[in-house]
C-alpha cells in the first residue's frame, strides 16, 4: 500500500497563513456588510474551491444575508471533454431577480470562468452583480473583470490551500501556500 | 453541430489547444485577423509586420503566444514592443511558455504542455517576421464563434502538424522567401549612404 501524501510536506512556502486570511476575512464581512445595508444580498459561491472561503465570509457580515451555490465544469475535465463547451453543473437554487448578488470567488487568474458566470448570472436580473475574491492573480488574466472586493493579489506562482486544490488535493489546508513544483512534475 | 465557415489552419498546436479553452469559456476569437506594419524602409515600403495569433472582439484584446523556450523570445519580445510604441491603444497579451504550462497546469493538462513547451514543440520556422506590403489592419483568417478549434482536428502529440497545418506552413513559407526578397532589395536601396530604416 502506498503511502498517504503529506499535504504540508508538498508545500514550498506558506503564501498566506490562516491569521492573515482570518484577518482579510474579516475586514471584508464588514466592508459588504456595510455597503449593503438595506438591500437584499445573496451570496453566490462557485464551488468547489471557494467553500471556505465563502463560509468564513457569511459568518463575518453582519447583514442578513442569502447564500446559494454554483458549479461550473472546468476545461479539461472527463465530464466536459465530449461537449467542448463549459456546462453548469450546479444551478442556482432561488432566483436572484432583484436581488443584490455577490459572487464570492476563491481566485481570479485568467477571468475565463468568472466572465462566463457573470454573462450568465446578468441574464437572470440582478439588481447588482458584484465580484468579491480572496486571491487575484493578475499576471494570468485574460479577461479583465472588475473586482469589487479584493482580499490578496499574489504573485503567479501555483497556490493551494484554503479551498484551492491541485488534483483535488490540499483544499483542507488552513492557509495558502505555494506548492512544490516536484509535485506536479513527477508521475504519480 | 456544424459549421460550414473555413477553418483556420492553426500553426501550432498549442494554437489550437487556446483555441478550444476560449471555446470552452464561449469567448469569440479569430485566428490572425489583422497584420500590423512594424517596420518601414524610406519609401514607405513594409519591412516587418506582425500578426498577432488571436483577436478576441468582445474584449477587444489581441493574444500572441509562444512556446519558445524564455532565452529564445527576444525576437518576439522586441517586435512587441514596436508594436505597442506605434500602435499604444492596441491591447495585446503576449503568452509565453510559462504562461501557457501554467494555464495548463490549472486544467490538469501539464503533459500535454510538456508536449508543446520549448523549442521542440514549435513545430514551424518563426512565423510572420516581415511585412508583406500588405495594408494594416488586412483580413486574415476567421475562426469565430465556437467549434472551430474543434473542427480543426486532432491535435498531434508533441508539436506536429495536423493535416490542415501543412497548408498554413507551406503559405509561411512562400511568405517567408517573398519577405526575403523584399528585404533584400531593400538592403540594395539602404546601402546609399543616408539611407535609413524608419518606422
Amino acid at each position: 500500500m502506498s503511502r498517504p501524501p503529506d499535504l504540508v510536506a508538498d508545500v514550498a512556502e506558506v503564501l498566506l497563513s490562516e491569521d492573515q486570511i482570518q484577518a482579510k476575512v474579516a475586514e471584508l464581512g464588514a466592508r459588504i456588510s456595510a455597503d449593503y445595508a438595506g438591500r437584499e444580498l445573496t451570496l453566490v459561491s462557485v464551488l468547489k474551491g471557494s467553500l471556505p472561503f465563502m463560509a468564513d465570509l457569511m459568518r463575518a457580515i453582519r447583514i442578513p444575508v442569502q447564500i446559494d451555490l454554483m458549479e461550473v465544469s472546468s476545461y479539461g475535465g472527463t465530464a466536459t471533454e465530449s461537449s467542448g463547451l463549459v456546462r453548469i453543473l450546479k444551478d442556482l437554487s432561488s432566483s436572484i431577480d432583484g436581488r443584490h448578488v455577490l459572487i464570492v470567488e476563491d481566485i481570479i487568474d485568467t477571468g475565463l470562468t468568472l466572465n462566463y458566470l457573470v454573462r450568465y448570472l446578468r441574464g437572470k436580473n440582478p439588481a447588482s452583480l458584484g465580484i468579491c475574491t480572496l486571491l487575484d492573480k493578475p499576471a494570468r488574466r485574460l479577461v479583465e473583470i472588475p473586482i469589487d472586493y479584493l482580499g490578496f493579489e499574489i504573485p503567479d506562482q501555483f497556490v493551494i490551500g484554503y479551498g484551492l486544490d491541485y488534483g483535488e488535493r490540499y483544499r483542507n489546508l488552513r492557509f495558502v501556500g505555494v506548492l512544490r513544483p516536484e509535485v506536479y512534475t513527477s508521475p504519480e | 453541430m456544424t459549421d460550414a465557415r473555413p477553418r483556420p489552419a492553426f500553426a501550432h498546436a498549442s494554437e489550437a489547444e487556446l483555441a478550444r479553452i476560449l471555446d470552452f469559456y464561449d469567448v469569440a476569437w479569430e485566428y490572425e485577423p489583422h497584420t500590423f506594419p512594424i517596420l518601414y524602409n524610406r519609401d514607405g515600403a513594409v519591412l516587418e509586420s506582425f500578426s498577432p495569433d488571436f483577436y478576441l472582439p468582445e474584449l477587444d484584446l489581441y493574444i500572441e503566444l509562444t512556446t519558445l523556450k524564455q532565452r529564445l523570445v527576444r525576437k518576439k519580445n522586441r517586435k512587441l514592443r514596436r508594436l505597442r510604441d506605434l500602435y499604444p491603444g492596441l491591447r495585446v497579451k503576449l503568452l509565453y511558455a510559462r504562461d501557457f504550462r501554467a494555464l495548463l497546469l490549472k486544467y490538469g493538462r501539464i503533459a500535454f504542455a510538456d508536449g508543446l513547451s520549448g523549442a521542440e514543440g514549435q513545430s514551424t520556422p518563426p512565423r510572420r517576421d516581415a511585412g508583406s506590403g500588405a495594408p494594416a489592419a488586412s483580413s486574415g483568417a476567421r475562426g469565430t464563434p465556437a467549434q472551430a478549434a474543434r473542427e480543426a482536428g486532432p491535435i498531434p502529440g508533441r508539436g506536429g502538424l495536423a493535416p490542415s497545418q501543412t497548408a498554413a506552413r507551406a503559405r509561411r513559407a512562400r511568405r517567408s522567401r517573398a519577405e526575403a526578397r523584399a528585404r533584400a532589395a531593400a538592403r540594395a536601396g539602404a546601402a546609399a549612404p543616408g539611407t535609413e530604416m524608419t518606422a
